[in-house]
């Protein structure tokens, strides 16, 4: 399952970040990596970006990106 | 006597520049880092004995060699080798900033963690244990609240026990697993033997590191291609043993460090508080409001900024037109001085300082409004409601608030383009600025809907305010794709907690901006209406026709028949309009209504300072009162234009060819005061585009417009 997929107050873990370079990179030093569980908290007003919680603070990405992050629901 | 060099790092929002503020106050230099428009504070002071050169680096999650502001940090810290770094944490989000921390550790420079907004973390129930922390790094680690200034002497204390024995503060090397470390001795071996030279450059272990992640930057620098014997045989070391790619795993090990540090050191009393920010999202962020609150707090800024700005602007601008020029004029004329001196004294000089000092309450109420939403937190939801919007025009969710605070004044624009994390993002948005229309083109507007369409003015109005902005969008499309070519940067945003900006920081930040308007652009600004005094009154006492201006308007006027207004007298009118658009009203009116000279009585001086200060209060009272009228637009209000000048008109323009000007008084030259500022942020080359692309831009479309008409019957 795709992160842009998930549900707002959807529990998941990340599996994989399906990009190279500086852009993984990007999301990688931002704290979502491999294993890391996250929940999505918000979507904004016109439906992107969306608002996830990782490592206990709040991080905004367009679903463009969240289409390239591969997670699995636990919750 | 000893002199050190210190460098501030740590994650954007991690309150480094209260920090920063609260250490060097009033020693801050603002300037750029060079080449770029990205911010470099700078600093020298005294503590106790020691002299400290303090060198704020850009705010970074990481030392990647991917942005802008990561490549300046970490350049700075390889290159200049500052003696001791100060790490800002937000101590409310350990993991998350440790890790930065540690990429530094791997420099081998003396670190002094700052373990900011520390109350915050008490208050949510967090317990760190310091002692623990320095252990496990071998560093320095204070306590800091750099809003209430706690902590500030305890870190310089602990820079000046740095200073005199650094080698006692040499950061641990933190292993990072057998694999890497096998791989790294291979690497450091292979450097040894072949490129001996590079171990006095680079910090040694920070170099290995990079070459195993290949980084582009450090293989370009060392003119290693990353297919050395050893490279290859380091490399080969880790990925029998990994899939994924070394920079990713690199990644994760450092993350997994600074997890474990935050596991040992980080202790949480009653976790389950009421946090206030998630509190405030649920409402400022909700589906439903989020739009509304955000355009409300929009529509507050721009009447601050505009409407409670204008009578002090006024107030400046009336004390440099009446009493001080009158003042100089007596005084020059005691001297005997000619005609032609007093007037460039007035009209040059003193208005030249005038056209600056006018900007300084709309600037100085921008940035200071700026700041309090940057600093508040706002800022970052307010991209994050704006950017589905903005990003289909390839904009940053950002760019909505520079583009418009366009529409009260382009000028602001360029300082508030200053909240956006890219260079790239701050030029495009500049640059898309000027068509947005600005109020000191609205008095060109009426003038010619007065003579021209009485009837629809309505319409005309809009349908030019809708033109600049299509123009924007077009104009920010070909930049998108040309001088900007390139991926569009990601939009990975941190939303920090609210937070309640300091009244310090709030006034440094403001005065430094202004400071750097009224240096910076203001010089400029002042120069070029001294020039603009010789054109329009050299040689001196001719006709207005037989002046410089006028003799330039006759050579370019036919730049402007295909237009449908190739006369000299709008061609001057247009020259002169750079100054500011509205001066095209004044100069057409000095053209075809000339004034006749009459002598004013003067006040006594007495009489004139009573006034000057009551004026003041006047204008006190009058900028609360637009604030809390309703949208009054007062910002926007024009005097009543003499029906002489526009029936003059009528006999030159045709309904057609007068909304053909109109459009390009949209379009044409931002005014000086924007170029100048324009320069001031991003340089003569970024100013020379904006120049071609708004002298080409509106002569096509003013073009299209004229002949268009005409094919269609409409002349």
């Amino acid at each position: 399952m795709k992160l842009s997929e998930l549900k707002v107050g959807q529990k998941a873990r990340v599996l994989s970040i399906n990009i190279k370079g500086a852009l993984k990179r990007r999301l990688m030093d931002m704290g979502v990596l491999d294993g890391e569980p996250i929940i999505v908290e918000k979507v904004a007003p016109l439906g992107d970006p969306i608002d996830i919680v990782v490592k206990n603070y709040h991080l905004s990405l367009r679903k463009s990106e969240a289409e390239e992050i591969e997670v699995e629901v636990i919750e | 006597m000893k002199r050190i060099k210190v460098a501030v790092a740590g994650n954007p929002n991690s309150g480094k520049s209260t920090l920063i503020n609260a250490i060097a106050g009033t020693h801050l230099h603002v300037g750029n880092w060079p080449g770029v428009t990205v911010e470099k504070k700078t600093a020298t002071f005294k503590f106790d004995d020691l002299t400290i050169d303090l060198v704020d680096l850009p705010g970074t999650y990481s030392l990647s060699p991917y942005t802008q502001e990561e490549i300046i940090a970490r350049d700075f810290v390889v290159k200049e080798k500052p003696d001791v770094i100060i790490d800002v944490v937000d101590s409310t989000n350990l993991e998350r900033n440790l890790y930065l921390t540690i990429q530094l550790l791997e420099l081998g420079i003396p670190v002094v963690v700052a373990l900011n907004i520390y109350d915050e973390a008490k208050k949510k129930g967090y317990e760190i244990n310091t002692n623990a922390m320095e252990q496990l790094l071998d560093i320095k680690v204070v306590p800091t609240v750099a809003t209430r200034k706690e902590g500030i002497k305890e870190l310089l204390q602990a820079i000046k026990e740095i200073a005199n024995s650094p080698d006692k503060f040499r950061p641990r090397i933190l292993n990072y697993g057998a694999d890497v470390e096998n791989a790294l001795k291979i690497i450091e071996n292979g450097i040894r033997q072949s490129r001996k030279e590079l171990i006095e450059i680079y910090p040694i272990r920070w170099l290995c590191l990079k070459l195993l992640e290949e980084d582009e930057r450090v293989l370009k620098e060392t003119g290693f291609t990353g297919e050395e014997e050893f490279l290859k045989k380091a490399k080969s070391h880790i990925l029998k043993a990994q899939e994924e790619d070394i920079e990713s795993m690199l990644a994760e090990i450092r993350y997994g460090i600074a997890h474990g540090i935050t596991q040992e050191v980080l202790r949480k009393k009653d976790g389950a508080r009421i946090d206030l920010t998630q509190k405030i999202d649920k409402i400022v962020l909700n589906r439903y409001l989020g739009i509304p609150i955000f355009l409300a707090i929009m529509w507050l800024a721009f009447k601050l900024a505009f409407d409670f700005s204008q009578p002090f602007s006024d107030w400046i601008d009336g004390l440099i037109s009446g009493p001080i020029k009158r003042w100089a004029t007596v005084g020059l004329n005691a001297l005997n001085s000619p005609e032609w001196l007093v007037s460039l004294v007035t009209d040059g000089i003193i208005a030249g300082v005038g056209a600056v000092l006018v900007f300084v309450p709309l600037i100085g109420i921008i940035m200071f409004l700026m700041t309090l939403l940057e600093g508040s937190g706002y800022m970052a939801r307010a991209a994050f409601v704006m950017d589905r919007l903005m990003h289909s025009i390839g904009l940053h969710g950002k760019s909505f608030i520079p583009l418009i605070l366009g529409f009260g004044c382009n000028v602001p624009s360029i300082y508030a383009t200053r909240v956006l994390e890219t260079e790239r993002d701050r030029k495009l948005t500049a640059m898309i600025c000027p068509p947005i229309s600005c109020s000191a083109r609205l008095p060109v507007y009426v003038l010619f809907i007065g003579a021209f369409f009485p009837a629809n003015g309505a319409t005309v109005l809009w349908s030019l305010y809708i033109l600049g902005i299509i123009m924007g969008i077009v104009v920010g499309f070909i930049l998108k794709n040309t001088l900007f070519k390139g991926p569009t940067p990601p939009f990975i945003m941190e939303l920090p907690p609210y937070r309640i900006p300091t009244l310090r920081d709030l006034r440094i930040h403001t005065w430094q901006k202004l400071k750097h308007f009224l240096i910076k652009a203001g010089t400029f600004i002042f120069a070029s209406s001294i020039v603009f005094w010789f054109l329009l009154n050299t040689p001196y006492g001719v006709e207005k026709e037989n002046s410089y201006l006028g003799k330039i308007g006759q050579t370019l006027s036919p730049v402007f028949k295909p237009l449908g207004f190739g006369n000299w007298q709008a061609t001057s009118a247009l020259i002169t309009g750079v100054i500011a658009k509205e001066v095209v009203v004044t100069t057409l009116a000095e053209i075809y209504v000339p004034e006749k000279k009459e002598e004013k009585e003067q006040p006594a001086f007495s009489e004139e300072i009573k006034n000057i200060f009551a004026g003041f209060v006047s204008a006190v009272g009058e900028a609360f009162h637009n604030v809390f009228s309703g949208f009054g637009i007062s910002a926007w209000e024009t005097e009543e234009q003499p029906g002489e000048l526009q029936n003059k008109l009528q006999t030159v323009f045709t309904p057609l060819s007068a909304y053909a000007f109109l459009v390009f008084v949209l379009l044409y030259l931002p005014c000086l005061t924007f170029v100048f500022t324009l320069r001031a942020e991003f340089g003569w080359k970024t100013l020379g585009w904006v120049l071609i692309i708004y002298l080409i831009l509106p002569w096509i479309t003013a073009f299209v417009v004229y002949q268009g008409g005409r094919l269609l019957g409409l002349e």
